[in-house]
This record gives C-alpha cells, structure tokens and sequence, in this order.
C-alpha cells in the first residue's frame, strides 16, 4: 500500500465514526439482523462480544471453543442458550451465520480465519494479523479469494482521539513528525490465574501468551496497536527493524520475553521505538509522536498536543540586545524536560465513543452496507508483519529487512 | 508439606474509590495474578458504568438515549432492569435518574446550595424511574425527556464487588473480603481457623467508635452515611444523601447499614434504607431474602439507634438500641434478584 492510500483511507475514517455513534447501523428490517459467531470466547472474547451485542440487531449465533468454562462464561454474556461447538468446522457448518469473530491464540489465526473466509462468513480477526509472514500473506489472499470483509481487531484505529490526532499531525500541526516513541509498561507478570489442579497443557492453553508455540509475545499482544498508528503517522509499513529483549525477571517458565525493545526505521527516514517492559509501570501505555513544531502524546483515553519553542526569536528581543548588549559568561543551554500543560484534544460530542464499539460498530456497518472495513486486511497485514519481523529481530539478534519477506498481494 | 495460605491486600482507585481486596494465597506470585484478575473485572466494569469517562457504555446511553432507543448488552441491561426494579420496590427512594437534583443543590462539586424553585422544578422534570423505557424484545433504553440520565454510583460499585468475588471464587480462592471505599464490602468464607470475617460498623462522625461488631461470611454489607458533608442553610442542616421523591436531602439520618446476600443489593438498597428511615426501610428490608438493617438517627452529637432482625448477628454497643418488630412477610421475599 503506498502513502496516499493510507492517507486515503485515514481520512474516509472519520465518516465511518459519525456513523457508528448516531446509530446508522441499526437493521432496515428483522432480516437485517447480523448472526455473529465467535472462536475462542476467552477475556478478549468475552469484550468482542460485550460490546458487539451494543449494537443494533446483532445476536450470537454460535460459540467455539476446547476450554469447557468458556461456553459458561460466554452464555452469561448473551443471556441466553447460544449453541456451542468444540470444534470450528462444526460451527462453519452451521447455516445462520453471517460472521465469525476470531480470538483465540496468535497462532491459530490463519487456519481460523482462512476457513471461516472459505465457508463464505466475514472475519473480526483478533491483532494481531498471524504469527508469522507466511501466514499472514495466506490470510490476506484468502480475503481476496473469497471477495469477504475482514477487519482486524486493532480498535484503537478507530479511537476517535486517534483520529482527531491523525487529522491535525496530517494537516501539519506539529510539522514534520520524525519520530514516534510508544510504550506499554505495566508491572505484572501478565499471567492469568489458573484453576487448582490444572495440568500444564491446561495451563498452557489459559496462558497462551506467554508460550512461543501459541504467541508473538509483547510485541504482537501490545506493540500491535502502537505500530499501526505508527504507519499511519508515517503512511506505511516499516522498512527494517533491530530489536532485543529478553526474560530477564519473571523467570516462571514463560517462553515469551518479559521485555522487549525494536526500533522500526521507515521509508522516508522516521523511527518507531517500542518498549514493552513489566516491571514499572510509570509510563504505562503512550504513543508520543516527535514533530518539528510540536509533540502529540496519546493514551487509552486521550491525546495532548504540545508544541516547540517558536523560531526564530522575535523583533523585540534582538533590539534589546542591540540597545544594551549581551553579557558574557559560561555556555549554557536547558535541555531539562518540559513539564507544562498541553493542549487536548477534544473530540465532538457525536463522535465520541469507546475504541471497541466504534470498531464493532464500524463493522457491523460494513457487513450491512457490503462496504471494506477501515482496518481491512491490508491494514492488518502492515501491522502483522511488523510484528512477526520484529520478533524476528529479536529471537536472531539481528537486522531484518522488509523487501526481503514481503510480496505483492 | 505444602506452607498455609497467607493473607494478601491491594488497593486500587476505582469508580471514584478506593477498593480493596484481601485474599488468601499460597505466595506473593500467586496472590499477584488473582488481584490482577479481580482488579481488571473491576475496572472493566468502570470501563462500562462510569459517567465520568465519555467512552462508558453509560456515557453512550446518556448522550444518545433521549434522541433514539439505544441498544445494550445484556449484562448493562439487566443492571438497569435490576435498577429500575430496585426504584420500584423502594417506592422511588432509589433512584438511578437522581443525577439533575444533585447538580442543582451543587453537590457534584462537593459543596451545597439552596437551589431557586425554577432550578429545582426543572432538575424534577429529569428525575423518576419513570422516565426511562426499557424494552427487553430489542434490549433498546430510551429516556422520555431531554436531560434525562442515568448515575449508577449508588449500584455500580456493589455490582463490581459481586463481579470480583465471582471472579476471585472460580480461581479457586478460598476466604477473600472486597472492599469499595468501605461503603460496600462482601465477606467471602473465613480466614483460616476462623468462622467469618469481622466487620465494625463506626459511630458517625467518630470511625474509631464502634456501634457495633458484624461478623460477615458469604453476605456483603454496605454503609450509607452522610456525616462527611454536610452544608448549612438557614439554621437547617442538610446531608449530600438526596431524597429523589421530594427533591430535598434526607434529614435526620446519619447511617443505615444493611446486611444481605449481595452487594448489588446491599449498596442499592442501603441507599434506600438511608432515604426512607427505619418505619418504612423496614418494610423494603423485609421483602429481601437475609436482610437486616441499622440505623443511626438523629444529630452527630445526639444519636439514636434503630435495628431491624440486626441481633440475629450482631450486638449493638449502645444496648439501647431501638428495635423494630416488622415481620418478615412470608411469602413475600424476593431473592434479591
């Protein structure tokens, strides 16, 4: 994808949010009603559906899982006895379906997603894209075989602070952005309890991303969302990354890295830094945007704009130092941090709303006006891929080049 | 041989509070992951109840509801069918719509005034359970006037106590308390080697008094207070507890306290206790499975206690204590949802 289309689709964003919040979405007639699946109702599940039965004339279908607690859990959220399936190609067999939502573990994407695409459904794919190149390329042609929709489950893309910051980076209001630095430090071993007596298959399967078999580990579970407003910013995907990281405190057994830190480099010479730490958590989760007249700095709930020291000095400053001279003494320049108030980003009442109902929202949209998603599979794929090149950087300890895993889709 | 459990704590700001969580656990990694589990179901549900935070599924309803019938969940539908229902039972003196009536006495800004008649006629027009629609076909709220909204802060924290000893419970925990801002907690089993959990009810204006002494195991208490803030008017004293039916804050009571099965039920229905006194909270309690009630009425300085069925499980400091004779109405409790 080049930088117009990215522009392009970016700017079409903001009339899908309007939609969404105002209710446009809601079913013409009883027949328009939207008879979602799900595969892998787990915590991120559960949410996905919380939120899609938010909107108009959406109602659950069927409910694929292998972890027994799951079908509980999931039929307290619909209220009422939506039928299970252990297996996905029992509930593809199914006849009502119009979409499947897929969050079940990293690695398990494509084989969920290719067959719920072939059996004619609509995919809501968990982010990130898949686990490695490969397979995130299979799912992209599998969307282009089969002419579905596919959106990625990268909500903050439809944030609308996000949005708003987009519109004014893109309109030059802090100048030309050269670097974006993100983090996503918590301090918490990122395990999820486990029921007394559990074997260690079970526990692996409830910890999944913690297991190199199953995850792309930070850098796919929470770098995802950073690197797609990254390419944004920059109107594409990276061109090479260098990354570390490693399991350094948690020392538990994980396969995953406790830490990570990959440095993207982009085609028009800008930098995305990522750091994913767990064990302080003082930054939390941030996207600080560098520009040459100013900083935006996004979070999960909003986005404060600040911005530069103007250049150069004014009229009246230079006429002093003419009238009464300049006094000499040792070099010295602040470089101390700036701790001032910014400026934030305020977002309108009718486009407010959270990143998760936005997205489902937007999606439902698209199925019932046969519209592609904002965050398609292209969009997924630019993300995807930067994260399974960054793991990549990573595990090798060395330089990855985009070109030389890429392909025309 | 495997070492006991030991007792952990974590407090995290939430819902406009402090919570906090005691658990027992094998060790410190343990304990960690099962706040972590609890704390996020918490913050999930701000994520979702919360109108202070415009990305809220109640900030959604409030924006949208008195233009179109806005569609939700389940789970937030069946807390506003709890709501409204609760509304129902306590004669209107719970009320989730009470939000324009605290704005015109000023109390959103933690101050006090003395609303004009204009002001106070305009903020009635907005409240009543009355005026929101539920329709359970299309799971669809609707408010029925422009300036209608929902302010679940006297429901939503008991709600999210149930929700994290749910979720603390199906991971195997096996003795916790839950805390909300000590205004609504839930006593899951017993520590170790004992029966319940203590639990001490203060004097009002005095939390190193006791009025008296809980013990709590698998039921949840709340407290409703109102002598932190207070304001004076024209020699009257007024509390920041708003009496929805008349649109003038309770006067004469300081605590009501309510012992129940739940804590959605107890933070609701203490609420209510606090605004219709003990003649007729007594007859609300007496229609909810378990429940017994304390009152403290009167002035700081003095104070007068009320119970009802309370001596089933607990003694009251005072000895002096009030007690009320409502009976039970058998055949009319209600499982408190």
């Amino acid at each position: 994808m080049n930088r117009r289309e990215f522009i392009g689709r970016a700017a079409a964003a903001g009339g899908a949010l309007l939609l969404a919040e105002n209710g446009e979405s809601r079913p013409k007639a009883p027949s328009d009603q939207i008879n979602l699946g799900i595969i892998g109702p787990g915590s991120r599940g559960q949410q996905l559906m919380r939120t899609f039965l938010r909107v108009p004339g959406v109602r659950f279908a069927g409910l694929c899982d292998v972890y027994e607690p799951r079908f509980a859990a999931a039929r307290e959220i619909t209220k009422e006895n939506t039928p299970i399936y252990h297996d996905y190609r029992e509930l593809l067999a199914a006849r009502d379906l119009d979409a499947v939502i897929v969050s079940t573990p990293l690695s398990l994407h494509s084989q969920h997603e290719i067959a719920v695409l072939e059996s004619g459904r609509h995919v809501y794919g968990e982010k990130s894209l898949a686990l490695t190149v490969e397979e995130c390329y299979s799912i992209v042609d599998a969307v282009k075989r089969t002419g579905k929709h596919f959106q990625v489950g990268l909500q903050y893309h439809y944030a609308p602070w996000y949005r708003e910051t987009l519109r004014r980076i893109q309109v030059g209001k802090i100048g030309r952005v050269t670097q974006v630095y993100a983090y996503w430090h918590r301090n918490n071993s990122w395990r999820r309890p486990v029921p007394n007596g559990s074997d260690k298959k079970l526990e692996r399967l409830i910890n999944w991303r913690l297991y190199k078999e199953y995850s792309g580990g930070l850098v796919a579970e929470l770098g995802s969302h950073h690197i797609n407003f990254a390419n944004e910013v920059f109107g594409s995907m990276p061109e090479m990354v260098v990354g570390s990281g490693g399991i350094d405190f948690w020392k538990d057994g994980r396969e995953t890295q406790d830490n990570v830190q990959v440095t993207y480099r982009y085609p028009s010479g800008q930098t995305l830094v990522f750091s994913a730490i767990t064990t302080n958590q003082l930054d939390g989760a941030q996207v600080r945007v560098y520009g040459t007249d100013g900083s935006a700095v996004l979070t999960e709930s909003d986005a404060i704009f600040y911005y530069e020291p103007k250049r150069p000095q004014s009229a009246v400053a230079q006429q002093t130092i003419v009238e009464h001279g300049i006094v000499t003494g040792a070099s010295y320049r602040s470089e101390m941090p700036y701790r001032g108030p910014g400026e934030s980003v305020s977002v309108p009442k009718d486009k407010q709303g959270s990143p998760d109902y936005v997205a489902c929202a937007s999606f439902i949209d698209s199925i019932r006006r046969n519209q592609r998603p904002e965050a398609d599979e292209q969009v997924a794929l630019a993300a995807g891929m930067a994260v399974a090149l960054g793991n990549q950087a990573i595990d090798q300890g060395k330089r990855i080049v985009f070109s030389e895993h890429s392909r025309q889709t | 041989m495997k070492s006991p459990d030991e007792l952990f704590v974590q407090s995290r700001n939430a819902m406009g509070t402090v919570f906090t969580i005691y658990l027992y656990a094998h060790d410190g990694e343990l304990a960690g992951v099962l706040f972590e589990s609890a704390f996020e179901e918490i913050e999930r549900l701000e994520e979702a109840l919360s109108n202070y935070r415009a990305t809220s599924e109640l900030s959604r309803i409030n924006r949208l509801a008195a233009e179109q019938a806005v569609t939700t969940d389940p789970e937030v539908f069946a807390l506003l069918q709890t709501s409204l229902a609760y509304s129902r039972r306590s004669a209107g003196a719970f009320d989730v719509t009470v939000g324009p009536l605290m704005q015109a006495w000023g109390f959103f800004r933690g101050e006090g005034r003395y609303p004009t008649d204009a002001e106070l006629e305009r903020a009635r027009e907005s409240v009543g359970s009355e005026k929101i629609y539920l329709d359970r076909a299309t799971r669809t709220v609707r408010f029925a006037a422009p300036g209608v909204e929902l302010d679940l802060g006297a429901i939503g924290k008991g709600y999210a106590v149930d929700r994290a000893v749910k979720v603390l419970r199906e991971a195997g925990v096996k003795a916790a308390l839950v805390d909300a801002g000590s205004s609504t907690l839930y006593a899951m089993n017993a520590p170790p080697g004992k029966s319940a959990w203590t639990v001490h009810v203060p004097r009002p204006g005095d939390r190193s008094q006791t009025v008296s002494t809980v013990a709590l195991r698998n039921e949840s208490l709340s407290t409703s207070g109102s002598y932190e803030q207070f304001f004076q008017l024209d020699g009257r004293r007024y509390c920041h507890v708003m009496d929805p039916r008349d649109g003038v804050p309770v006067q004469g009571v300081l605590q009501a306290t309510l012992i129940a099965p739940d804590g959605t039920t107890t933070d609701a229905f203490s609420n209510a206790m606090f605004v219709m006194g003990p003649e007729a909270g007594s007859k609300l309690l007496a229609t909810v499975s378990g429940a017994r009630g304390l009152w403290i009425l009167g002035e700081p300085e003095s104070q007068r206690l009320v119970q009802w069925q309370w001596q089933d499980c607990a003694g009251v400091g005072d000895g002096d204590a009030q007690t009320l004779v409502t009976k039970r109405e058998k055949g009319k409790e209600q499982i408190a949802r």
